[in-house]
């Protein structure tokens, strides 16, 4: 039990910026943004070879999220330049990028065995196990990435981008610039991947050129989990922060739990598809028994209204 | 001061199905001035909101306000100085974000937005502040979702946010269009405080001739892209909503069912024009 928590844990802690991105352009602005799956792979394919250039790991992060966030920002170009969707500017972005990602690594996998991580990087923790450590190790980088995001999103800029996706029209005519706002949605949303494909590579120990396939659609299965178990609104910047985080453990659980009942690693991308169907159908179907256990949890009325 | 030089606007530039919405359209109105504006459908009031607020650019003129040339800036550089208030109630508002939200959003407006709380408890205040002057119990409900609110709050929700910047100028077009009667002249009446308090230009579009008769000191009466009578302080006082319906008849115009005819006044509307 314990290892699958822990496995959850690595596999998933790194996924929960990544996921966080995707809710931004999902949720936030109601757009699909398929870049995701090549700035994953270029943002752990550039943290990858900048660490074995030398560079500190934790500033190879900051560089893997920075090739991501600079993906994104093409992708807007794309979309505002030729007026093309976000959805067909980011297909085309995520075919492009595997070839940039195949030359910034130089071979389809590179090893990072040799080099130094942050998880070498910090001090072992006497007595326990490797996982926890590196459990522990990401929480703190993604706790901050996270707390950071939350931030963001409460200051009049954040708040601007969660107008925009609702009603450009009112955000533009309470002096919104929403061409910007997209520009800056998509390469935080990128930027997020990046960082996330860093802190993968680092965790497993290589980066692969096909890592970031299956990404977006992974990450939609995760967030409809975690809308299943926390229900955010545009206005409720830490229930979309804690959405997000349960909704990418849960669904990392779910892929733990299959391998180790000895389901073929092959057979996972069928998981995560029949998890999403679950999800969506539960969104659908339970959403009124949800609704109303929720409310007679809570017995306070004006309460229900509120939190929403 | 608001000044229009001779502005058109063209949807459609030079193809078949081309309209000419506003026609060589000059008007200046002074500094604080409340103008009312009336015509049929497709007369092309919404179009003159929709130059001066920047969402449409005009294919040939000026617009300018307080001296200054604003012809080419978009709708969201002018957002300091033009408010506006549309004729949907779930336009001006955000129905997914809180109250709060929607209020702190309208308090950046025309100033750079920048990586500060947008909600502090001095804003919060505030809020709460303008909100009970509503007399709507709306401070209480700051948390709230505004797609929780009735459309007469949501819109009594959106002239407060018009007015939280103190605009130059003030858009209302057909505000009150959605709100039941009781509503609407709740509304009309915060308008009317609203205009007075902040001493903006404004400019009031709407179907009904005695909301047009009753507010302002100027009225405007538009027909296919022009202004065809322009009553100031002293006609607009002489006049009656017959006097109204006449102009806009005379101007070949249909006269749109959506003009709310007074009993004693003569019916003689051609129904049509959805
Ligand atoms: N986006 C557009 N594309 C093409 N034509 C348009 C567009 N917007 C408005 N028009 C046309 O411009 C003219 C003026 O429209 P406008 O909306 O200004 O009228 P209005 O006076 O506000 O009418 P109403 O009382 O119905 O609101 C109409 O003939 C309309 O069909
Ligand atoms: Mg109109």
């Amino acid at each position: 039990m314990d290892r699958i928590l822990l496995d959850a844990l690595v596999t998933g802690l790194p996924m929960i910026p990544v996921f966080l991105g995707i809710y931004t352009v999902f949720r936030l602005r109601e757009d699909f943004d398929l870049t995701v799956e090549g700035s994953f792979a270029a943002g752990g394919a550039v943290t990858t070879v900048t660490l074995i250039a030398g560079l500190h790991p934790a500033l190879a992060l900051v560089a893997g999220a920075l090739a991501g966030g600079v993906c994104g920002v093409l992708t807007a170009g794309l979309h505002l330049w030729l007026r093309i969707p976000v959805l067909l500017a980011g297909l085309v972005m995520s075919i492009g990028l595997f070839s940039v990602t195949l030359h910034i690594l130089g071979t389809p996998t590179r090893s990072l065995l040799a080099v130094p991580t942050v998880f070498t990087w910090f001090p072992a923790t006497p007595g326990a196990g490797a996982d926890l450590r590196m459990s522990i190790i990401l929480a703190v980088f993604v706790t901050a990435l996270v707390t950071a995001y939350a931030w963001f999103l409460r200051t009049e800029v954040g708040l601007a981008l969660r107008a925009t996706g609702v009603n450009a029209l009112m955000a533009r005519s309470q002096g919104v610039n929403d061409r910007a706002i997209t520009v800056l949605s998509l390469f935080l949303a990128n930027a997020m991947a990046g960082f996330g494909g860093g802190l993968i590579v680092q965790t497993q120990g290589y980066a692969d050129v096909n890592m970031g396939i299956g990404t977006f659609v992974a990450g939609i299965g995760a967030l409809l989990l975690g809308e299943l178990l926390v229900r955010p609104g545009r206005s409720t910047v830490l229930r979309i922060v804690v959405c997000v985080a349960a909704g990418t453990l849960a669904y990392r659980l779910i892929l733990v739990v299959a391998l180790r009942a000895g389901l073929p690693a092959g057979d996972l991308r069928g998981v995560t598809a029949l998890t999403l169907v679950v999800a969506v159908a539960a969104q659908r179907h339970l959403r009124d028994a949800v609704g109303a256990l929720r409310a007679r949890m809570t017995p306070d009325p004006k309460l229900e209204g509120s939190t929403r | 001061m608001l000044e229009l030089d001779e502005v058109g606007l063209v949807h459609n530039h030079r193809r078949t199905d081309e309209v000419v919405a506003l026609k060589d359209l000059s008007l200046t109105a002074p500094a604080g001035q409340f103008v009312t504006v009336i015509g049929s459908n497709g007369a092309g009031k919404s179009s003159l909101v929709r130059v001066v607020s920047g969402a449409a650019r005009p294919t040939s003129g000026r617009v300018r306000l307080c001296g200054r040339d604003m012809t080419r800036l978009p709708d969201y550089r002018r957002a300091g100085l033009v408010a506006r208030v549309f004729d949907d109630p779930r336009a001006g508002t955000a129905p997914e974000l809180s109250v709060e939200d929607n209020m702190a959003l309208a308090m950046s407006r025309g100033e750079r937005r920048t990586l500060r709380f947008a909600l502090s408890a001095k804003r919060r205040a505030l809020m709460r502040e303008r909100l009970a002057e509503l007399g709507l119990g709306l401070e209480d409900r700051l948390p709230d979702r505004v797609g929780l609110l009735s459309a007469g709050q949501r819109q009594s929700l959106t002239m407060v946010m018009a007015g939280l910047t103190r605009p130059e100028v003030l858009l209302l077009d057909e505000h009150l269009a959605a709100l039941d009667p009781g509503t609407a002249q709740r509304v009309l009446g915060l308008t009317a405080e609203l205009v007075r308090g902040v001493g903006c230009t404004t400019l009031m579009i709407t179907h009904n001739m005695d909301h047009a008769l009753a507010l302002g000191e100027r009225l405007l009466v538009m027909s296919r892209g022009r202004v065809v009578a322009d009553l100031d302080q002293r006609d607009k006082r002489a006049a009656s909503v017959a006097d109204l319906v006449e102009l806009i008849a005379g101007a070949g115009d249909t006269v749109s069912d959506r003009i709310l005819l007074r009993e004693d006044t003569p019916i003689e509307t051609t129904k049509g024009q959805q």
